[in-house]
């Protein structure tokens, strides 16, 4: 991959813009996440987060402005296209193939990496590389004792690892992962986090998400985005003592 | 373990699909021939709705289409055109593919039931365009041809017709089941889950349709055409809803969710036809209630109902179920008996021998015959014998339920994923 | 001109008679989500028990009871039938809706024979309206296009100034909210499909004393209906009134006009070579006037997939 040039950011945003009708939800944004970096987006409720998140993976055109991987325009693309640039995404609501097994759900993704995409002539069983790496990613995000159960069967925070394994699974560089641990406990979260830490290393990862604690663990840098624009964007711990960012958002979460 | 019985099952089944019907008599082998055709019918009309979650009401059109591509090649064979009978087939394969990636194309811009709604007015097409264009559907009267004799068959036979169905519905049924093992097989049952996550690993959705949809359209031009192979002649009333319905029909009775489930609905209906259609002008009303039963009783189809009880025999206390499905049965019986009864009383009322009968008699209602027994429609002993029927039957089946659906609530069986039924794909 | 005037006229009356019956399926499928495809069939089933009550209480009855007894069989599918397959989902609600709509032709069938019966307006509405280039225009496309504006402005005003209409509406984008604001939800849906069955009864009363009525009478229409929903979008009456009239003029100026491919290559000096292959090429537009709005439903899915009036999904 070339998102290894520091100067060139992994993901550009310039100008963004979505309304929907009347309601402009995003506003004119720019944010550049660099190559390499875990980037988390906070912001109280109805800043723009999923609406954000949708632009980037595709389920919406942007109304204006600019978004860019790797320097090669994915702006209005369609979901497919963008996967296949290097961009994958998770759910903030689950979003798994319920009556396939967990191996299947991991392997859809395996077999698009490997272009198989529409394999008509050789049974799936016999694709040796598809299956070994599929077990990898299995591994990876702890499910080898549910392999063959239907993804439906499966509890709430093991189908939240099947969402982060299934996003990891098309080999994509840059990984956007929508409220990876909402609704988890202390230690399925702390356990959540050990998951993302390890499958991203080396990638680029963009998370929303709400447990500041994670934030802090987790992320290089933090943007807060309030009112469909960026406030504020810098490292966890000058975030937190930025006194803007404190009035518009933690100042308000305290209150 | 499971595999081995599975296969001997099947191998079972093969040895008297190819060992009993040279004793059959001509009716009965031209009554399999249609099993057959329907059964190819049927589970390539359910590659998209068991598989991709795609409910088409207009398979008619490619049905129809092979037909006629293989009638067009008869033709052409009758002419001199050195091409072998048994692979005529080919045609209908390769027209029904070409107008299923077609119309595949258009259908699959829309998910959910706008999708069930543009199939059905693209058959429609067929079926109005069709009468007008003399060239490729001949009009109104259709087109006909002869089976030509290929290297030492003549085709003269029903028994070789046969024979030539059942090679080809083997043959693509067992494509079929392969085709359930591929990555794009797979990938089409990841679509019928869930099209967005599919569209969020890297796959171009409405591609995918468009290719599942075209080996639909396929595999039904095969069935078409070896209907045209049996029938030597074709016309427009293949494309007409009627025929879209039937494959419907078959394929939930039969059971969706379960790979063979259309094949038994197929034969089952088909088998019916033929017993019972010189005896009742009723029977698709029959079918239609036994249809809207199954949705209402019994969503997964034969099927899936035999599937679930082959997955828990062994948990299953058979013999107080036995007892209790032989009572349902019953029930059953005269619900039917009651059913059948009024129907055909209704048939004859109304129907116009009836009439001349009611004129020659001065006005006043006469007798009428039916079931062997003359019945008089002013007495109300034969208006009580169905209503009895149909009371009887009723009680005993709505306390027979209640005690089964008891008796798998108590564990008797545990609740599969596998019988839950269709979803479609995509929300309208 | 004539022909304009002819054709635009009987387009309309033709476009307001689908959009009867359409509005009614798109009114329950914006509701409660359920393509209801025996809707078509209670359109028949309107003809048929107008036919039967009419032939012995004369023709203003049969209008009015037709609809009345349609709008109660459609109460008792929601009611008694939809709910066994809801928690199905919406492709059992359809399938089952299919189910019904196959039953209902045979019992027709059953009842009143395989050919059209004689259902006919009364004498006294069997004159024109007026004359127009020489031709009678007769007064019985008017009163079918009249009845349909008397139906529509009655819902309208329904719908909008009514606290029921005001409930329906609310139920259509949030039942479970409307519900727990008190309203009695299920008693709702279950006035709106019989309200839909109605429509479709009421416009099966009226235009089977012109139309022929048969049992293929549900079928053919209906598959004209599901068109207009797809080109006007599902749920949106305004889509529906605009698809109804659109494919009602297309239809009749189809059947007047001569054209074919090969002519229209003609214009680009095509014509004779068109000519040549015969088939599609010379096929004349009137011939295929009943292939006109699928044609158009091809057109409306390349060009604006999510039809005319609809969100994209």
């Amino acid at each position: 991959m070339t998102g290894t040039n520091l100067d060139q950011p992994a993901l550009r945003l310039a100008g963004v813009k979505k309304s929907f009708g009347p309601i402009e939800v995003i506003r004119g944004l720019n944010l550049d996440i660099r190559a390499g970096e875990r980037h988390a987006i906070i912001g109280p409720n109805g800043a723009g987060k999923s609406t954000l998140f949708n632009l980037i993976s595709g389920m919406f055109a942007p109304s204006a402005g600019e978004i860019s991987l790797n320097a090669q325009s994915i702006a209005g693309l369609s979901p497919h296209r963008i996967n296949r640039a290097g961009l994958a995404r998770s759910f903030q609501i689950t979003n798994i193939f319920h009556r396939l097994s967990v191996f299947e759900n991991l392997r859809i993704g395996v077999l698009a990496r490997h272009g198989v995409r529409y394999g008509l002539f050789r049974p799936v069983s016999r694709m040796r590389q598809v299956n070994d790496e599929t077990i990898e990613v299995l591994t990876r995000v702890g499910l080898e004792a549910r392999s063959n159960d239907p993804a439906g069967d499966l509890t709430y925070s093991e189908q939240r690892a099947l969402e982060i394994g299934m996003t990891l699974t098309t080999g994509a560089q840059v990984i956007l992962l929508d409220e990876p641990t909402a609704g988890m406990s202390r230690e399925e979260t702390a356990k959540a986090m050990d998951l993302i830490r390890t499958v991203t290393e080396g990638k680029t990862l963009l998370m929303v998400e709400h447990d500041m604690g994670v934030v802090f663990g987790l992320c290089d840098r933090v943007s807060v985005l309030v009112y469909g624009n960026v406030l504020a964007t810098d490292t966890p711990e000058r975030i937190s003592a930025n006194r803007e960012v404190q009035e518009a958002y933690l100042g308000q979460e305290a209150s | 373990m499971a595999a081995i019985r599975n296969t001997l099952l099947l191998a079972a089944l093969l040895v008297l699909l190819i060992a009993v019907p040279p004793f059959l008599g001509l009716g009965w082998q031209n009554a399999l021939v249609n099993v057959l055709i329907a059964s190819l019918f049927a589970l390539a009309f359910n590659l998209l709705i068991g598989q991709a979650g795609l409910l088409s009401f207009g398979h008619a059109a490619y049905f129809g289409i092979g037909a006629f591509a293989a009638l067009h090649l008869m033709i052409a064979i009758e002419d001199g055109f050195p091409f072998p009978t048994p692979l005529v087939p080919l045609a209908g394969a390769a027209a029904g593919l070409l107008i299923g990636l077609i119309a595949g194309y258009f259908a699959t811009m829309r998910s959910g039931v706008y999708f069930a709604l543009v199939t059905l007015a693209i058959a429609e097409l067929f079926h109005s365009l069709a009468p007008r264009l003399e060239a490729v559907f001949g009009g109104e009267s259709g087109i006909s041809s002869m089976r030509m004799p290929w290297s030492d068959i003549t085709f003269g036979s029903m028994l070789e017709v046969y024979y030539l169905t059942l090679a080809w519905v083997l043959i693509c049924g067992l494509g079929l089941w392969a085709y359930t093992r591929t990555p794009f097989g797979r990938l089409t049952l990841a679509l019928r889950d869930n099209e967005q996550r599919v569209r969020f690993l890297g796959y171009s959705t409405h591609s995918v349709k468009v290719i599942v949809f075209a080996v639909s359209a396929m595999l039904t031009g095969v069935a078409g055409s070896l209907q045209a192979i049996s029938n030597e002649t074709a016309n427009y009333s293949l494309f007409a809803s009627d025929v879209s319905a039937q494959v419907v029909l078959q394929t939930f009775v039969g059971g969706s969710t379960v790979f063979f489930g259309p094949v038994i609905g197929a034969a089952v209906f088909t088998l019916f036809s033929f017993l019972v259609s010189d005896l009742t002008r009723s029977w698709v009303l029959y079918q239609g209630l036994i249809f809207v039963l199954v949705m209402l009783y019994a969503p997964s189809g034969i099927g899936g109902v035999l599937q679930h009880h082959i997955r828990n025999r062994r948990q299953l206390d058979w013999r107080p179920l036995s007892g209790l499905y032989l009572l349902a049965l019953a029930g059953g019986v005269l619900i039917t008996a009651g059913t059948v009864f009024l129907t055909e009383t209704v048939a004859v009322l109304f129907g116009e021998e009836y009439a001349v009968a009611r004129r020659n008699a001065g006005g006043s209602l006469p007798a009428y015959e039916l079931f062997g027994a003359h019945w008089d429609p002013t007495d109300i002993f034969t208006w009580l014998l169905p209503l009895v029927l149909l009371a009887g039957g009723g009680a005993i089946t709505v306390s027979t339920r209640r005690h089964v659906t008891a008796f798998w609530n108590r564990g008797g069986g545990s609740r599969d994923t596998a019988a839950r039924p269709v979803s479609l794909g995509g929300a309208a | 001109m004539e022909f304009a005037i002819i054709s635009t006229l009987n387009g309309v009356t033709y476009g307001l008679l689908l959009f009867m019956v359409s509005a009614g399926l798109t009114l329950i499928f914006g509701m409660m989500g359920v393509l209801n495809f025996a809707h078509a069939s209670f359109y028949m089933l309107g003809a048929y028990i107008a036919y039967a009550v009419s032939s012995v209480f004369g023709f203003w009855v049969g209008i009015a009871v037709a609809p009345v007894v349609v709008g109660l069989i459609g109460m008792a599918v929601e009611r008694f039938l939809l709910p066994r397959v809801h928690a199905h989902g919406h492709a059992h609600e359809l399938l089952l809706t299919f189910g019904l709509a196959l039953i209902i032709e045979e019992l027709i069938k059953l009842f009143f024979g395989d050919f059209p019966v004689n259902y006919q307006m009364p004498g006294g509405m069997r004159f024109s309206a007026f004359s127009i280039f020489g031709a009678d225009y007769p007064f019985y496309r008017i009163f079918i296009g009249g009845m349909a504006v008397v139906m529509f402005t009655a819902l309208w005003v329904l719908l909008t100034r009514t606290r029921t209409g005001i409930v329906v509406r609310a139920a259509e984008r949030l039942p479970a909210m409307a519900e727990a604001l008190g309203h009695n939800i299920p008693m709702v849906f279950m006035f709106v499909f019989g309200t839909g069955a109605a429509l479709a009864g009421l416009a099966g009363a009226v235009a089977g004393a012109f139309y022929p009525t048969n049992p293929n009478m549900g079928i053919e229409l209906g598959v004209i209906v599901f068109v207009v929903v797809v080109v006007g979008g599902l749920g949106s009456l305004k889509g529906s009134l605009v698809a109804s009239l659109l494919i009602g003029l297309f239809s009749s100026f189809a059947v007047g006009l001569d054209w074919s491919l090969a002519s229209l290559l003609g214009v680009i000096g095509l014509g004779d070579w068109a000519r040549s292959f015969g088939g599609l090429m010379t096929l004349k537009l009137s011939s295929i006037s009943a292939t006109i709005p699928f044609a158009l439903m091809l057109i409306v899915l390349l060009v604006r997939p999510a039809g005319l009036m609809g969100e994209r999904n």
